[in-house]
């Protein structure tokens, strides 16, 4: 092939999308996410799995409070004092934010995986709720906590 | 591999155990739908609660039974969830087969220690550090 040109050679690339490719073969780099225009579809299906990874992380902090429950009222003491300061219910702020997230968009996945709710509207009204609707939820989880006086700064 | 390729209602039926993981997936999703409602509702009776309003709740039969039932169904679809995620990703059959294998250990140690934990508090157990069974 003699004339295929150089990854980022000026002359023959004039591209500048020849790339060395991992078969070791020199050719275009396909178009891959900058042809897709952004949709909260994608944001939804990406933001599934952010949330599981978080969740998966979120699982660590509620293996520490069983933990120290089962270390007794000391340890159950430190924990809570923890989880009274402004970084304990900045984690569990999040913590509440990835539980609904992933209530909201497991329930999208499944109802999709389903085949249905795969129209256009029916699609993006589903992932709209679930990437929107975490946030709201958990700040009324939080406001109905603090207004009933279970939690308090 | 395989035999002949199966169809039913003019859809090929998976040739080896993929489908079965893809479906045992939905199942612990689904399953988690009405115990993330639980653990939500949970989470707002516990928070702030003193320990003996705590270890109260824990001695409680059902609540005891659906916190492990939840850990260990999340545990499960973590688990499946991320082979796929890792799946997609890396390729090598080495590094995939090591990240598979640190992927099962993980859930499995945390659905065994949480199981652990829960049982201990269910019966009521002296607090750890102590003898197994005290």
């Amino acid at each position: 092939m003699s004339n295929t040109p150089q990854p980022g050679s000026p002359t023959a690339d004039r591209t500048g999308r020849f790339v060395n490719q991992p078969n070791g073969r020199v050719r275009p780099l396909s178009p891959h996410l900058q042809t897709w225009r952004w949709h909260v579809t994608m944001t939804a299906s990406i933001l599934f799995r952010v949330t599981i990874g978080a969740a998966s992380f979120g699982a660590l902090f509620a293996l520490g409070w069983v933990f120290a429950v089962a270390s007794g009222p000391e340890a159950y003491a430190g924990l809570l004092a923890f989880a009274g300061s402004p970084l304990g219910l900045l984690i569990a702020f999040g913590l509440t934010v990835v539980l609904f997230s992933f209530t909201l968009n497991g329930g999208r996945h499944l109802i999709n995986d389903t085949g249905n709710g795969l129209t256009l509207k029916s699609a993006v009204l589903l992932s709209n709720i679930a990437v929107w609707g975490p946030i709201p939820l958990a700040i009324l989880f939080w406001v109905v906590l603090f207004a009933t006086g279970r939690v308090s700064l | 591999m395989s035999g002949p390729a199966q169809f039913r209602k003019n859809v090929k039926i998976s040739e080896r155990h993929g489908a079965g993981e893809w479906a045992l997936e939905r199942v612990a999703l689904l399953a988690l739908m009405p115990l993330g409602l639980w653990v939500a509702s949970s989470a707002f009776t516990l928070a702030g609660a003193g320990y003996d309003t705590v270890a109260a709740w824990f001695a409680n039969t059902l609540n005891a039974g659906l916190a492990i039932a939840t850990a260990v169904i999340f545990c499960l679809f973590g688990a499946l969830a991320w082979k796929v995620i890792v799946e997609d990703y890396v390729h090598k059959p080495a590094s995939k087969g090591l990240c598979l294998f640190l992927v099962n250990l993980v859930f499995f140690a945390l659905a065994a220690a949480s199981v652990f934990f829960i049982v201990r508090l269910a019966l009521g157990s002296a607090p750890l550090p102590a003898g197994i069974g005290a």
